[in-house]
């Protein structure tokens, strides 16, 4: 029953994506409000029919209906009801389904917000929003239907991956999904502005806050990743540049070059292509990489092969969709405005630049570590790793020239300013960081190669940032994102320098000696859970002024059957104290890593603080 | 010519200042970061309690035992694992776009920047 409701439901929607695509032409001709009100009810249609068959999923995955293929493979009945719901994401075909309901979410919104700008450019971002749509209902209509029916009914079904049963990772999805979709309302709009020659100012208002909400969704949906990481997967990081890492990361430079892009075009009406073709980029990157996660590809080229319609069916749709983007790029390039007159190098204008520069830099580096060894792969048959030593080897040295930049850009004026104004604050800020940067790390003890100028340039972006809250020139939604930025990046390279850990194997009762710290390994206790058994441990860790217990588990579940391992961590705003354990063959032995992670939190507040810059100057902006 | 062998010359600089003096076990830890445990999903030997990672391990102990030093350690599971096995791919044929190609990005838009720009 709630099979046939989504099918139908997905069909309809699929009806009136074609009917709207195929009287578009009508309507750019006439501006007849009689068939832009059809327009509307037909969009409406859709989006209601995408939410009902959302909705038909959601029930079928509360009440655990069986006759449904995808609930089958991904729910039981033992599940708490909120991993009920999150299943609903947590799969293939699910989770395609929610790309489709915010795509037409943020279609309506963007419509009805719309009203003030010009019909044409609406019509055409409905237009290629629609494409975009059309392409995703056939996608899972024909590849990737989530209401399949299984005959007979199963009596119990297989269950989700306990390691996505966690509350981090059961918001994670929609939320990413948030930040990668808005992008899709960038394209259109963009492509829509380039077609009615209408990249302007006005353009640039108005999109400024959906590259805001999709960077503000995707920022927080990388810290909801990252912290999943960091308590869930055991070894304490909370980055490790792994593919599906990256594939989020790499649109979050792009968006970040393109707000600053966005800035300067609203302001200065300069930069109207690169602006174009920042959109373009940003979405072919969101969209290649909800693709690349999904059909598997990334970790491995062969799950690829093994769905070979769908491994197709993405790779077509993703090269009509950028190569449209391309041709008509090329085909109206030249109504684009360019009314560029050289700047002169000391400018806000330049600063932007050097900011692009460094995000597209950043950007390729990522994007050819995540890709290179696929087509290595392919080409030469050769596998290679890339893992976290590149990406630090190429980034780090980098990042000096880049913080620096990020100290000094904000402050300049418009057009053109002195040179000789920047000397004498910033370059007793510069001193004070040095002297700071050489005590710390005098104390500390460590002396690689880049770490002192890292810190330098670290240290300086933040006072310089701190300092700028005084300066009432620029706007506060900017002061706090640069500096929880600055925050951001001290607070990576303290947690890096200062992490102390220590690994051995323990049985109850043991007592191991660490810094000055002792780890006793005091009792371990049998629970069970609805879904799960667990492992409690109890470890008391004792200095010489006080004393915490942390209780990691060890949890089996049963459907299906796997053993995932729950750090405890005991947070503090200096440092973190996290351990975990893991089984050993060896009976009676445990494998306990305890590990001291200073200013772990301060990496979390200060990704928060980036967001909330954000949000503020949206909220500002329309309160 | 000179360039690269500046810039390969660069790397290995930056290479040796990886290195920490620790005692061995954090050696090993500090090596076994920089494996791919070959049987898991995307996870490090460090990282991994499998038994591949703790033979693993074990190897590369007895391996500072001998009183061999990391290259020859990296040198010697290359040839056992293939270059799969290490995180760090070196700069070979294979792999020389994937150091160099952002480097060169970087310049070709360092360039384009600066077209843009009057110095005055």
């Amino acid at each position: 029953m709630l099979n046939q409701i989504g099918n139908y439901s997905l069909y309809i929607a699929l009806l009136s994506s074609i009917l709207i695509i195929i009287q578009y032409p009508i309507l750019l001709n006439k501006n007849n409000i009689n068939v832009s009100g059809r327009i509307f009810s037909l969009l409406s249609i859709q989006s209601l029919m995408i939410i009902v068959s959302f909705i038909a999923l959601i029930i079928a995955f509360i009440i655990s209906d069986f006759s449904n293929e995808t609930v089958y493979n991904n729910s039981h009945t033992s599940k708490p009801l909120f991993y009920k719901i999150s299943g609903t994401w947590g799969n293939h075909e699910g989770s395609l389904l929610l790309w489709l309901l915010v795509l037409s979410i943020f279609l309506f919104i963007f419509i009805i917000t719309s009203k003030n700008l010009s019909s044409k450019y609406r019509i055409l971002t409905l237009f290629f929003q629609q494409i975009i749509i059309l392409g995703f209902l056939l996608f899972i209509l024909f590849t990737s239907n989530p209401f399949m029916n299984l005959y007979p009914i199963p009596n119990e079904g297989t269950g989700l991956n306990p390691i996505l049963q966690d509350p981090a990772l059961a918001i994670h999805p929609p939320i990413l999904y948030l930040g990668y979709v808005g992008t899709s309302i960038i394209f259109s709009s963009s492509l829509a502005a380039l077609v009615s020659g209408s990249v302007n100012k006005t353009w640039a208002k108005h999109i400024k806050n959906w590259v805001l909400v999709s960077w503000i969704f995707l920022s927080i949906g990388i810290l909801l990743g990252s912290i999943w990481a960091y308590y869930e997967l055991g070894w304490g990081g909370f980055w490790f540049w792994d593919p599906v890492e990256n594939v989020s990361l790499m649109p979050w430079f792009c968006l970040t070059a393109l707000f600053h892009t966005i800035l300067i075009l609203e302001k200065r009406e300069i930069f109207h292509s690169w602006a174009v073709i920042l959109s373009i980029t940003t979405f072919s990157l969101s969209m290649s990489g909800t693709f690349l996660v999904r059909s598997g590809i990334l970790n491995s080229i062969h799950t690829f092969a093994n769905d070979p319609s769908r491994g197709v069916f993405i790779l077509c749709f993703l090269f009509i969709l950028i190569s449209l983007s391309i041709f008509i790029y090329f085909f109206y390039q030249n109504k684009i405005k360019n009314n560029f007159i050289k700047t002169y190098i000391v400018s806000k204008e330049t600063a932007v630049l050097v900011n692009n520069l460094f995000m597209m830099f950043f950007l390729s580096v990522v994007l050819i570590g995540t890709v290179y060894p696929i087509f290595l792969e392919v080409i030469n048959n050769e596998k290679i790793s890339v893992g976290p030593p590149f990406y630090h080897k190429l980034i780090v040295p980098f990042m000096i020239p880049f913080l620096i930049f990020m100290a000094i850009g904000p402050n300049l004026n418009w057009l053109k300013d002195k040179i000789n104004k920047i000397n004498l604050q910033q370059l007793l800020f510069f001193i004070l960081s040095i002297i700071v940067s050489y005590i710390f790390l005098k104390k500390v003890g460590i002396s690689y190669l880049f770490s002192l100028p890292l810190f330098i340039a670290s240290f300086f972006l933040f006072f310089i940032t701190i300092k700028d809250f005084s300066v009432k020139k620029t706007n506060l939604s900017q002061k706090i994102s640069h500096f929880g930025f600055s925050l951001f990046i001290l607070s990576v390279l303290i947690n890096g320098v200062l992490a102390k850990e220590y690994s051995s194997n323990m049985k109850i009762g043991d007592e191991r000696k660490f810094l000055n710290k002792t780890i006793k390994f005091e009792s371990l206790q049998i629970n069970q859970s609805k879904n799960y058994q667990s492992l409690e441990a109890n470890f008391k860790i004792t200095d010489k002024n006080n004393s915490i217990n942390l209780k990691p588990e060890i949890r089996v579940y049963d459907q299906p059957q796997t053993i995932t391992s729950e750090a405890d961590i005991e947070t503090t705003l200096y440092s973190d104290n996290f351990l975990v354990f893991n089984i050993l063959k060896n009976d009676g032995f445990y494998n306990v890593r305890y590990q001291i992670k200073p200013f772990m939190v301060w990496i979390w507040i200060s990704i928060i603080l980036i967001s909330f810059g954000g949000i503020l100057s949206i909220v500002k902006k329309n309160g | 010519m000179k360039i690269k062998i500046l810039v390969i010359t660069i790397f290995y600089i930056i290479s040796f200042f990886n290195l920490s003096y620790g005692s061995n076990s954090e050696k090993v830890d500090q090596i076994s970061k920089n494996l791919r445990c070959l049987i898991c999903q995307g996870q490090s030997v460090y990282d991994s309690q499998s038994d591949f990672a703790l033979s693993m391990k074990i190897l590369i102990q007895s391996k500072i035992d001998e009183g061999k030093n990391d290259e020859q350690i990296y040198k010697f599971l290359k040839s056992k694992y293939g270059e799969w096995i290490v995180y760090d791919p070196e700069v070979s044929k294979n792999t020389f776009l994937l150091w160099f190609l952002p480097l060169i990005l970087f310049v070709f838009g360092a360039i384009l920047i600066i077209r843009k720009l009057s110095i005055k």
